[in-house]
């Protein structure tokens, strides 16, 4: 394809254990634009964007053959540091996930783990964090209340101003509205809408509507496989395959 | 990685190489710091076995393991010396036996009445009741057992004393009953909502509920509730030692309650101080340890492999492995022959009970009643056997909470009266009749602070190393089988352990630092456990959140999992310093001596301590009666003090931080 790829899977097969999740998927993911993956539940979207950041080292008995380069450079290499690696390839979860420390904290948390501990740095980067997330006017207020007491929408919103924070090239986004209501979902849309300025976005969804709202390409899996992969009109107006046209249209799935 | 250098251009910048390298070096050296904080719990289980084992061979060799175990005389002093333990197996099992009778009916009945009937705020007084019966030191429950119940029984039965098996079985089914109602509590507990509505949802009644759904459903975990209370039975020494009349025989008839006898673990609390180093007589004590290690072991590894299959259940595997042996179970429809006969066995244990508390007249009775009851229940409406049942259920937890009162009464009213400033401060006078406890108080603190600093680093990094950086498999198995043992290991075999290897073989002497170590050595299994509870509360989620930040393992760790899990951890360790405390078997012949009027100058010196303090004006000197339960009021104090902050610490923690 034509666009300047940052991420790149080439056969990328991973196993469970004795049961395979992904099948030889082949991917570039294009830099700053917003990339949807969707397909059936245990297609394996999640599974395949926990490889570009190898969160899926945590999980017992995963293995993986195949490469997946980001710049070029394969990510699983012996010499690669998981560590670096996530540091420039940040993830925004299904569910939530603040640490339970102030709001301000939370925000501040990676810079500190990279080494930044000078006060007004600290605050710079705070601010504009949350006002990157859109988060800034409802929480300037009460930066050193617990993060515990958001709602679900502005917890997820932190966690992405908690992800920009550190600065990263990449944000992964694993189904990250489906533990929100529609007001919520929406805010966060328009979210990533400007994120695609500075950031590539790759984002699962389950929710095809909203993979045709914010995504420039996107990507249909099943059983493991990439079926097809596109721009998002092509995928959603001029399917190549039968099968894609039929989970589409909510045939199955 | 170059591929960051290109990009590294939108990086915060903080990142600089060599910080990167130093990150790596600090990774690997947190990871191996824990682990050997892991293998520790292993390696000093094994090496308690190997000094035990080593200093028992001799008598194993000398006079046989058959014969020793099954020899009908012990009397190691005699001439020739008679070195058979089997009257001492007996007893041990006997008095064993007596408490279960007592504690099991009792405590099954105290936990269905918590979990079950009791409103909320009845019961938010009743556990901290039962945790307050636990925390009571044995040689307090000791104490009160020489001077008020063997009194009571000597009086009751008129028998010139009553220093015998029910009053060690008395004494120890309280002990035990702590352990039984809070683990049959969980148990009951953790059974699924579910399973209530349904039973109730098609209109049985909530004793039937509970008889036919939540027992069954909790049976295990009851069952190992009462193989462990067993295991804390089998363990104690000081409160039977001070109870149970001590003399090597064998009740004549068997059934003989009122008959003195001895046990295993009081054999060893009374001759280990007195036996010359190296003699056969020293090398038949630490065989009579082996024996006791290998019984508790054996027992809390059923419990343990118990509650281990319960867990295992409630996981959602795919493939549930099931082992032969229940599934022969199963199918023989045995435990289905076991649900049946529970009424049954109910009213053996009950007429047991009436049996022991007030003769043959009233077990005749209550095994006709209960009988009767059983017999006609298909003939009585459910409402009735409903309302009968809760009756008994709510006549055990009365039973537990008067024993409680009684004890706390007789101990407070009989000691505040002698509680003086001067008490507190002072040394010991006229071998403990006159003066004060002061040396002992700072004797004690010395020796619980010692522990702590010892016994938290260690059982802190262990934790840390099974949950966050080990999958579970066998090194992780056999580490919390280690911790098991460790755990289920009665405390005065630590304190041969202790003697043996520390002040034997180290030769550090009767000191400070060898006492430290022993208790620490007994907490250790306590702390790893209540560290990994509290560290596997802590969501998943949460370390991939942190993680996903480019954070590294022991960042997430140090930020974002400990700092929540802390309160839990605290907890753990001020149970710890409560137990270390009230503790006098393990200190018994490694740290302590009666009376010394100054205070250690180095680690090195021997101390005095509050229990052992105690459990000498208890058992050696006439007319001290006064300052004896001035100290047992301070002890008890001391150890209630420590737990309250405890739980008040969780309750405090609870509230606040909600996943």
């Amino acid at each position: 394809m034509k666009y300047e790829h940052i991420l790149e899977t080439n056969e990328l097969n991973l196993y469970y254990g004795e049961s395979q999740a992904l099948k030889k998927v082949s991917i570039q993911v294009p830099d700053r634009k917003v990339t949807a993956l969707i397909g059936p539940s245990g297609c394996g979207k999640s599974t395949l964007i926990r490889c570009f950041n190898r969160m899926n080292d945590l999980v017992n008995g995963c293995r993986i053959e195949g490469k997946v380069r980001y710049h070029g450079q394969d990510i699983y290499a012996p010499g690669a540091d998981p560590v670096e690696i996530r540091r420039m390839i940040g993830m925004v979860f299904q569910k939530p996930n603040p640490f339970p420390k102030s709001i301000f904290e939370n925000v501040a948390y990676g810079p500190r783990v990279h080494g930044i501990n000078d006060r007004k740095k600290l605050d710079g980067i705070v601010e504009k964090s949350l006002r990157d997330a859109a988060l800034w006017d409802e929480v300037k207020d009460r930066l050193h209340e617990s993060a515990m007491g958001l709602s679900g929408g502005q917890q997820q919103r932190l966690c992405i101003a908690r992800t920009l924070a550190v600065e990263p090239e990449v944000i992964l986004m694993d189904e990250p509205c489906s533990a929100l209501d529609p007001i919520a979902t929406s805010k966060i849309e328009v979210l990533i809408d400007e994120l695609k300025k500075n950031y590539c976005v790759v984002i699962v969804t389950h929710n095809m509507q909203q993979a045709s709202r914010v995504s420039d390409y996107t990507g249909f899996m099943y059983l493991g496989e990439l079926i097809e992969f596109g721009e998002t009109s092509q995928i959603f107006e001029h399917p190549s395959l039968e099968l894609t046209e039929n989970y589409i249209t909510g045939r199955f799935g | 990685m170059d591929g960051n250098a290109a990009a590294g251009a939108k990086g915060t910048g903080a990142s600089v190489p060599s910080n990167r390298e130093i990150l790596r070096v600090k990774e690997s050296l947190f990871k191996s710091i824990w682990f050997l904080c892991a293998i520790f719990a292993v390696v000093t289980i094994f090496f308690i076995l190997v000094f035990l084992f080593w200093d028992g061979y001799p008598i194993f060799v000398q006079v046989g393991v058959w014969d020793f175990i099954t020899g009908l005389s012990w009397n190691p002093t005699g001439n020739p010396p008679a070195y058979g333990i089997f009257p001492l197996i007996v007893g041990t099992v006997l008095v064993t036996l007596g408490a279960m009778a007592i504690s099991i009916p009792l405590g099954i009945g105290s936990a269905l009445y918590i979990s079950e009937l009791a409103p909320a705020r009845v019961k938010a007084a009743v556990k901290p009741a039962v945790e307050l019966l636990a925390g009571i030191p044995s040689v307090v429950f000791g104490f009160f057992g020489l001077i008020v119940l063997t009194d009571w029984i000597r009086v009751t039965f008129d028998v010139p004393s009553g220093e015998c098996w029910l009053a060690g079985s008395i004494l120890l089914g309280i002990m035990a009953l702590p352990t039984i109602i809070s683990v049959s509590e969980d148990a009951i507990s953790s059974v699924p909502r579910e399973f209530r509505e349904g039973s109730l949802a098609v209109g049985a009644n909530h004793w039937q509920t509970i008889a036919r759904v939540i027992v069954p459903g909790a049976l295990s975990g009851i069952t190992a509730a009462i193989i462990l209370g067993m295991g804390r039975a089998l363990g104690e020494t000081m409160a039977v030692l001070m109870v149970t009349g001590n003399a090597a025989i064998i009740p004549s008839p068997i059934w003989n309650v009122l008959s003195p006898i001895r046990t295993l673990t009081g054999t060893l609390g009374i001759e280990m101080g007195e036996v010359a180093i190296g003699s056969m007589h020293f090398h038949a004590l630490f065989g009579v340890a082996v024996v006791l290690l290998v019984i508790t072991l054996a027992v809390n590894l059923i419990a343990t492999a118990i509650l281990g299959r319960i867990r295992e259940r409630q996981m959602p595997t795919k493939e549930r492995k099931k082992n032969f042996l229940s599934c022969a179970l199963e199918r023989s429809g045995w435990m289905g022959g076991i649900r049946n006969a529970t009424p049954w066995i109910g009213a053996v244990i009950l007429t047991g009970l009436m049996f022991l508390f007030s003769g043959a007249g009233a077990a005749v009775l209550t095994f006709g009643l209960t009988g009767g009851v059983v017999t006609a229940r298909t003939r009585l409406t459910s409402r009735v056997v409903e309302k009968i049942a809760f009756a008994l259920i709510a006549i055990s937890i009365v039973i537990v909470l008067v024993v409680l009162g009684i004890i706390l009464w007789d101990i407070i009213s009989k000691g505040i009266g002698y509680i003086s400033w001067d008490f507190l401060t002072q040394p010991p006078r006229d071998l403990g009749r006159a003066g004060g406890i002061f040396p002992a108080l700072v004797g004690t603190l010395y020796l619980v602070i010692g522990a702590i600093a010892i016994a938290l680093p260690l059982g802190m990094g262990a934790a840390i190393y099974l949950t966050e950086y080990t999958r579970e498999g066998k090194i992780t198995k056999i580490i919390r089988t280690g911790a098991d043992l460790l755990n289920g290991t009665p405390s005065i075999v630590f304190g041969l352990f202790g003697f043996a290897f520390l002040v034997l073989y180290l030769n550090f002497g009767v000191s400070l630092i060898a006492g430290q170590i022993t208790l620490a050595l007994m907490v250790l299994p306590t702390i790893i456990r209540t560290t990994e509870e509290a560290l596997k509360t802590v969501p998943h989620s949460i370390r991939e959140g942190s993680l996903a930040l480019g954070a590294t393992k022991w960042q997430t760790i140090r930020r974002v999992v400990i700092p929540p899990a802390m309160p839990g951890v605290i907890t753990g360790a001020i149970l710890s310093i409560g137990r270390a405390a009230g503790e006098t078997a393990p200190i018994l012949f490694t740290a302590v001596v009666f009376s010394q009027r100054f205070l250690p100058d180095s680690l090195f010196e021997p101390v005095m301590a509050l229990p052992y303090h105690l459990y000498i004006l208890a058992t050696n000197v006439p007319g001290a009666q006064g300052n004896q339960y001035a100290t047992a009021l301070v002890l008890l104090m001391l150890v209630i003090a420590i737990y309250s902050v405890a739980i008040i610490v969780r309750h405090h923690y609870q509230k606040t931080i909600a996943w």
